[in-house]
């Protein structure tokens, strides 16, 4: 479309540090697509809009390329969005912080643009400006341009002037901090609901900024207010004001001015403000401080966790045990176990499912004695949950417990529930119980491990499912480590000889994946008994996937140093020889391969 | 030409979820012509293989079909088509698939399905992706110009026929179908356009079909084919089942569907059907990769196309 001849910006061999041949031509293309009508093109100059002003130097910069940018606001969302992150770092391409004003009026304007995102990208970007202006720069065109932006007709543009308030408050003059005060408190009473949700959200951050006093005299209201408005989406932003508002402020003022609001919030009428309560409550509680979260807030948190709501009930139960480590012991068994015990049977899989990923954390908060009479039966309840989903969220989180009930109460309470969550028809249950076999086995011991966990373990080399056959056979490496070589002897390479002749060859091949990993133990002894000569025999399978896997597993035994004897480098040669003249391509392929990896040592 | 290394990054990078390059897919897509114009219409194919049906560019289930079924090359596929269309990652899924046929062509079979189409994908999603994802339609002209290459069926140790949709009143031997010149468009009749669309159906011998392609047939129908052909079963795609599979016909007939919570909405569960090295069956049913399995959905996706 536009040419250089159109273009404001002529870039000629004038000095500048892109002034040899190859540079030169790559600025004007970047300029001069500026302005192409395709998209791309444009959003590629954009991105290098750094690369353009360097050359153009300050002076260009600020004099041709900014009007010419001011001209391009209305452009498609994904080039604005470039440009609103490009002139938040552009400081020193306009000459420095003296000169940083030339940028806010292209950002004010995609200050107001309809996209949310373009919106966000340029307040971060007039934050970060701000940060870095001057007193007198700020004084005098940053607050000019925020009280153009708070007082606009159209919405979008007092929305985002609530985001820039707390970043100016600190630099300005006593008589503008007044002014401010007074904006944001007319963008608190804004008609459009989204503006008081843009004032609401940035209360907190606000009120940090401005003095105790006014902070008392002007801010309270305002939170007090919004908390009581009518739209549930600007009460429910309160909730984290609340937090904001009782970390600046004494007991006194939170007990009188801040918990009544929180109560009030806590039983909403609208479900999505008790969901925000109870979303944020660890955070309110830590801010409003131990005594007022045992005596008020506590009893609130109770009812959040039965509330009707199952929406509410899920975040109530997900906070759980971060509440409880806001409350003593003896009150975590009093006030907050009765409600779990309901929980864990509650009819909504998300509210069990919340409950299941957090709750096990309470049983080093309470101690060995509270865990096993008080929530031990709510593990083994959860761990036994209909929905598979559930099952996995506790077992995820079962070490917690381990610490604290030590291993023999585990193994004769929970190992019942675990050993039947291994026989579980959902896989991805069966995988998880795999991957704590490790941690089991560890702490279990040999006897344990071979009354109850021994035999499932092996089982799962012949799973019907690929991902658990693998898992399993990476466990091998572990059991091998923690329980030595003999065990392993006794009881890994039998299941490995039996895996071998397997009618299904994905089983077959399982146990090819199984010698690779107990040779990556390291244990020379254990291959050299049977199982090389079971990787040996492999290479006649009649099915050529498991052939191209035996040249594989021999790769990788040499690869960890698995063939030793020079016997054994010379039986696998002859295997790996007669192998790349199969008839299949990817056996060819494969021992191919191998053989040049035997070749290199 | 693109060596074994390269197409195994490219393979790496598909796994990830990620697209290749306009030229790379350029390059892929002639040299996957190359192997598959010396395929057969009616492909032989050796057992053991895992015989897989529609999977509609659902990429993370695909993933969730290899978790259950064994990587390939590890483990043989056979692909009943409908590759591509109403999922949100049918150009991922199909590169994948067509770079592992390039990089295996031993390992792994893929065959023709309806969606396998201009026309078809012009109107169900794929066209729209690639102009989405690539800004231009080249990716889809390649992809679709390596449709017309895709055999039409497959035969598995002589004794199983795999077609995506079904049988064809103008065909009664295999050698009718091996004669088909079949480097084209779908057409809108014939024979080589009912093997794409047709659906066994309980009735007496041939209907008409509600799809307005394609025809009904009949036990009647399989039963004089499988003794023509001296074949034991027929297995096709095509049709979405709730429990992944179903037998008909005295299982004679079975249908394999292969996209768990089909549309992302329907609810289905999938299945691979894994046949053994002496075509014992063996049904592995997949669900719908959980979400944390799944990458952050294309902010850009429009889900105008679906149903």
């Amino acid at each position: 479309m536009a040419s250089a001849a159109t273009s404001p910006m002529h870039v000629e061999g004038d000095g500048g540090p892109a002034d040899d041949e190859g540079g030169l031509y790559t600025v004007a293309t970047l300029i001069d697509e500026l302005k192409h009508e395709d998209m791309q093109l444009r959003l590629n100059s954009m991105n290098k809009l750094a690369v353009i002003a360097e050359a153009l130097g300050p002076e260009r910069t600020r004099n041709e390329l900014l009007p010419f940018l001011n001209e391009s606001i209305d452009d498609e969302d994904e080039v604005l969005l470039v440009l609103a992150q490009q002139l938040g770092d552009f400081g020193s391409y306009v000459g420095g912080p003296s000169h940083l004003h030339v940028l806010l009026p292209p950002l004010e304007a995609l200050a107001t643009v309809e996209e949310p995102t373009v919106r966000e990208a340029a307040i971060k970007s007039l934050k970060g400006l701000a940060d870095s202006m001057d007193q007198g720069n700020l004084a005098a065109h940053f607050v000019t341009m925020l009280r153009r932006l708070a007082q606009r007709d159209w919405f979008t543009s007092r929305l985002s002037s609530c985001y820039l308030f707390a970043v100016a408050y600190p630099r300005v003059s006593t008589a503008t901090k007044a002014e401010f005060r007074g904006m944001y408190g007319q963008l608190c009473r804004d008609d459009t609901p989204m503006v008081r949700r843009a004032a609401a959200s940035n209360l907190g951050s606000f009120a940090e900024q401005v003095e105790e006093d006014y902070l008392k005299s002007e801010l309270m209201p305002l939170f007090a207010q919004l908390a009581s408005e009518d739209q549930d989406s600007v009460r429910l932003l309160a909730v984290s004001n609340a937090v904001a508002f009782a970390s600046l402020l004494d007991k006194d003022a939170k007990e009188d001015e801040i918990l009544p609001v929180v109560l009030s919030l806590a039983t909403d009428k609208s479900w999505r403000v008790r969901y925000s309560v109870a979303d944020h409550f660890p955070e309110v509680a830590t801010a409003m401080g131990e005594e007022l979260t045992e005596k008020e807030l506590a009893s609130a948190f109770v009812k959040l966790l039965v509330d009707a709501e199952a929406e509410v009930r899920t975040a109530a139960a997900g906070q759980v045990t971060a509440v409880a480590k806001c409350l003593p012991d003896q009150l975590i068994i009093e006030i907050l176990l009765p409600p779990i015990e309901k929980l864990v049977k509650d009819p909504n899989d998300h509210v069990r499912g919340a409950l299941a990923l957090v709750v096990m954390g309470i049983a080093p908060l309470v101690g060995r004695s509270a865990t096993i009479t008080s929530f031990l039966p709510l593990y083994l309840l959860l761990l036994k949950d209909d929905n598979p989903e559930v099952r996995l969220n506790i077992i995820s989180t079962l070490s917690a417990l381990n610490k604290v009930i030590g291993i023999d109460l585990l193994s004769q309470s929970l190992m019942p529930a675990i050993v039947k969550l291994a026989e579980d028809n959902t896989w991805r249950i069966r995988l998880a119980i795999i991957e704590h076999i490790p941690l089991l086995a560890e702490q279990l011991g040999v006897k344990f491990f071979e009354d109850s966990l021994s035999e499932l373990c092996l089982g799962w080399l012949s799973d019907k499912i690929f991902a658990v056959r693998q898992a399993a056979a990476k466990n091998l490496k572990e059991l091998t480590e923690t329980f030595g070589e003999e065990w392993a002897r006794k009881n890994i390479v039998p299941r490995i000889i039996e895996l071998q002749s397997n009618p299904s060859y994905l089983c077959r091949l399982t146990a090819l994946r199984a010698v690779e990993v107990v040779a990556s133990t390291g244990k020379q002894g254990l291959l050299e008994d049977k199982l090389l000569a079971i990787v040996f025999k492999m290479a006649e399978d009649p099915v050529p996937n498991v052939r191209f896997n035996v040249a594989k597993t021999i790769q990788q035994i040499h690869s960890c140093g698995g063939l030793e004897q020079p016997e054994l480098v010379e039986r696998a040669r002859q295997v790996l020889d007669r192998l790349t003249d199969d008839p299949d391509v990817d056996v060819r392929y494969y021992s191919a391969r191998a053989v040049e990896c035997l070749e290199i040592d | 030409m693109a060596s074994n290394s390269d197409l195994d990054r490219q393979i790496e990078k598909l796994q990830r979820c990620e697209y290749l390059t306009e030229s790379e897919v350029k390059v892929l897509c002639s040299r996957a012509r190359e192997i598959l114009i010396d395929e057969s219409n009616v492909q032989r194919v050796d057992a053991p293989v895992t015989i897989c049906g529609d999977v509609h560019g659902q990429y993370y289930d695909v993933k969730e079909i290899f978790r259950v079924g064994g990587e390939c090359p590890t483990t043989n596929y056979l692909f009943m088509g409908d590759f591509v269309d109403r999922g949100f990652y049918s150009v991922e899924t199909f590169l994948l698939l067509l770079a592992l046929k390039v990089r295996y062509p031993d390992r792994i079979t893929l065959i023709r399905g309806n969606h396998e189409s201009r026309q078809i994908t012009q109107v169900y999603g794929f066209y729209d992706e690639c102009l989405r994802k690539y800004g231009s339609v080249n990716v889809w002209r390649y992809c679709t110009e390596i449709f017309d290459f895709l055999s039409l069926s497959a035969i598995i140790e002589d004794k199983i026929f795999a077609v995506h949709g079904g049988l064809s009143p103008s065909i009664n031997t295999l050698d009718q179908i091996r004669i088909i010149d079949r480097k084209q468009e779908v057409p809108h009749d014939g024979a080589m356009c009912d093997l794409m669309w047709s659906d066994p159906e309980d009735i007496d011998g041939w209907g008409l079909s509600p799809r307005g392609a394609g025809y009904l047939f009949g036990k009647d129908v399989v039963d004089k084919f499988n003794h023509t052909n001296k074949i034991d079963l027929i297995c096709r795609a095509h049709q979405l089942v709730m429990e992944g599979y179903k037998w008909m016909f005295d299982e004679s007939l079975v249908t394999v569907w292969s996209a768990p919570n089909y549309c992302y909405r329907c609810g289905n569960v999938a299945a691979i059907l894994e046949l053994d090295e002496n075509l014992g069956k063996q049904f592995k049913i997949v669900e719908a990769a959980p979400q944390d399995a799944r990458g952050v959905p294309n902010k850009r996706t429009s889900p105008a196309y679906f149903l």
